[in-house]
């Protein structure tokens, strides 16, 4: 079943410089997707058009069958968002109370509330945090704080902004495990990166963006053959004409 | 400067830990109020609460006092302000400058209750996570007309998440400008130039990403309501302060 669908879509931005040049996609329930490129070739614009935090200057953005223009806010509780800036997302006072925001934004019982806060800074290793102050913690601590807010969210989609950023070899391999679990569970995941090495093994599907553009879509071992023309190093393993491995095992 | 530790909600399980918040920023209203009416007697009894309260919480005094440097300096002036303008008996006089007695006790009696103020604010933010001082305000604004109660709880806690941000922003303009030899610049003017401009630039840039935050998580005004817990704890402190209160400006 299909639950994200993109046709043509553009965004020109204030300046005149097109941050996205006819996107057409469609993306099934369930799959875990990769979109990599070159820094500045569109992968954050793209994204933010999946929850309506851009609107769309041409074409359209549907998510699970509803146009996002017509009602961001459904897309947005459909559709979590960890941001490729970490510091930019964090809006409560301690990391509890930023952890528990989203739950609250939909309403929950404050039992369920404080049952997904804590959940969820167990996943990402930060369990004795929850009275920390955020923006005095370190830059991979914050960025866990942005993932648990969204994984408290339980939202239908996941979408990772270069998640792996700022953090360390056991915070890549938990964070990792917990986008491996929540894919095992059924929940549709697109992660940016431009370091395939460190997922590739992971996902359904690899789409490599190039200007504003889909250069290449399709199975990942398929599609990361000479990525490097694209700005994308190509693993080492798929160099070596080996299987992708893993960073789990 | 954003590490304004003393100042800040700490961890504890104190019974000031466990007291609903509402009823904190009650006995504050209270306490303070009667702290400015009080004579040095009730100060004295105030003063060592206070104290008592704080090594409770395990702050230690010293850093307090290092933290409260700028906040003595200003009683220090408040204190000679008044010493030096009350008339009364002359006790020092030097050309034109003189003391009088009664400044001089009405100073102390100011400053103790200046002090005394900012220590019983001291025992309440640091024992009240800001998440329930918010609560509390929204519940205490509730019966106000015209004041959208959830919207200024919003606004609390963003400001509290602000402002060290603004601050530790200011920190980091500057440190990138030293870095890059601002410190050859003599002309004052210049450097202010260079400072504000991309420090508000970037203030209203973190504003905006702020916002873009809170709608990406579904922020409405319609929210999971605060938490309270009163308890017949929280009245039998509320008769008590209510007593220490009376007692405190009746004997004074
Ligand atoms: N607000 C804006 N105004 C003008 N141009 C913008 C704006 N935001 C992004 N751009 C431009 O749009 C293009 C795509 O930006 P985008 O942030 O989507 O890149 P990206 O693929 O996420 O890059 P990175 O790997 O560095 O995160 C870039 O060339 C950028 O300069
Ligand atoms: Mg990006």
């Amino acid at each position: 079943m299909e639950i994200i669908r993109t046709e043509n879509l553009r965004h020109r931005f204030s300046d005149g410089t097109y941050g996205i040049d006819g996107i057409s996609i469609s993306i099934r329930k369930g799959e875990f997707v990769i979109i990599a490129g070159a820094n500045g070739c569109g992968k954050t614009t793209f994204l933010r058009h999946l929850n309506g935090l851009l609107m769309p200057c041409e074409g359209s953005v549907m998510v699970d069958g509803i146009s996002v223009t017509s009602d961001p806010r459904r897309a947005r509780q459909m559709v979590g968002m960890v941001f490729q800036d970490a510091d930019s997302q964090i809006v409560g006072e301690t990391v509890y109370d930023d952890v528990a925001f989203g739950p609250e934004n939909l309403c929950l019982e404050r039992a369920e509330v404080r049952c997904r806060v804590e959940s969820a800074l167990e996943s990402v290793g930060l369990s004795s945090f929850g009275d920390r102050r955020p923006h005095l913690l370190s830059g991979g601590e914050k960025r866990r704080v942005a993932i648990a807010g969204i994984l408290a969210m339980q939202s239908e989609i996941f979408i990772f902004d270069e998640p792996f950023s700022n953090l360390d070899y056991p915070g890549v391999c938990s964070l990792l495990e917990e986008i491996r679990r929540l894919h095992r569970r059924g929940h549709t995941i697109l992660l940016t990166t431009h370091d395939l090495e460190k997922v590739l093994a992971h996902a359904d599907r690899l789409i490599i963006m190039q200007q504003g553009k889909i250069v290449r879509d399709g199975l990942p071992e398929e599609c990361v053959k000479g990525s490097d023309a694209f700005g994308v190093r190509e693993p080492f393993a798929s160099r070596q004409g080996m299987e992708l491995s893993s960073w789990l095992n | 400067m954003a590490e304004l530790s003393e100042f800040g909600f700490r961890p504890g399980l104190s019974f000031l830990h466990r007291l609903d918040a509402r009823f904190k920023l009650l006995f504050l209203l209270l306490l303070s109020l009667s702290i400015l009416r009080a004579e040095f007697r009730g100060l004295v009894f105030f003063t060592a609460l206070f104290l008592f309260c704080i090594l409770r919480i395990r702050i230690s005094l010293i850093s307090l006092i290092k933290e409260m440097r700028y906040f003595l300096l200003l009683l220090f002036f408040v204190f000679a302000a008044r010493a030096l303008t009350v008339p009364g008996e002359k006790i020092f006089q030097y050309w034109q400058i003189s003391l009088s007695r009664q400044g001089i006790l009405e100073g102390c009696l100011v400053c103790w209750r200046l002090f005394a103020v900012v220590l019983l604010g001291l025992c309440f933010i640091s024992t009240s996570r800001p998440s329930e001082i918010r609560g509390a305000a929204e519940y205490m604004l509730r019966p106000v007309p015209l004041i959208p109660e959830k919207r200024v709880g919003i606004m609390l806690s963003l400001l509290i998440r602000f402002i060290p941000l603004i601050l530790n922003q200011a920190k980091e303009t500057a440190e990138a400008q030293r870095a890059r030899g601002i410190e050859q610049r003599k002309n004052p003017v210049y450097r202010l130039m260079k400072f504000s401009i991309p420090f508000l630039r970037r203030i209203f840039e973190e504003a905006d990403g702020l916002v873009t935050a809170m709608e990406a998580r579904c922020y409405s005004e319609n929210r999971t309501p605060p938490e309270y817990k009163a308890g017949k704890e929280e009245w039998i402190f509320l008769l008590l302060a209510g007593f220490v209160c009376a007692m405190v400006l009746f004997i004074s």
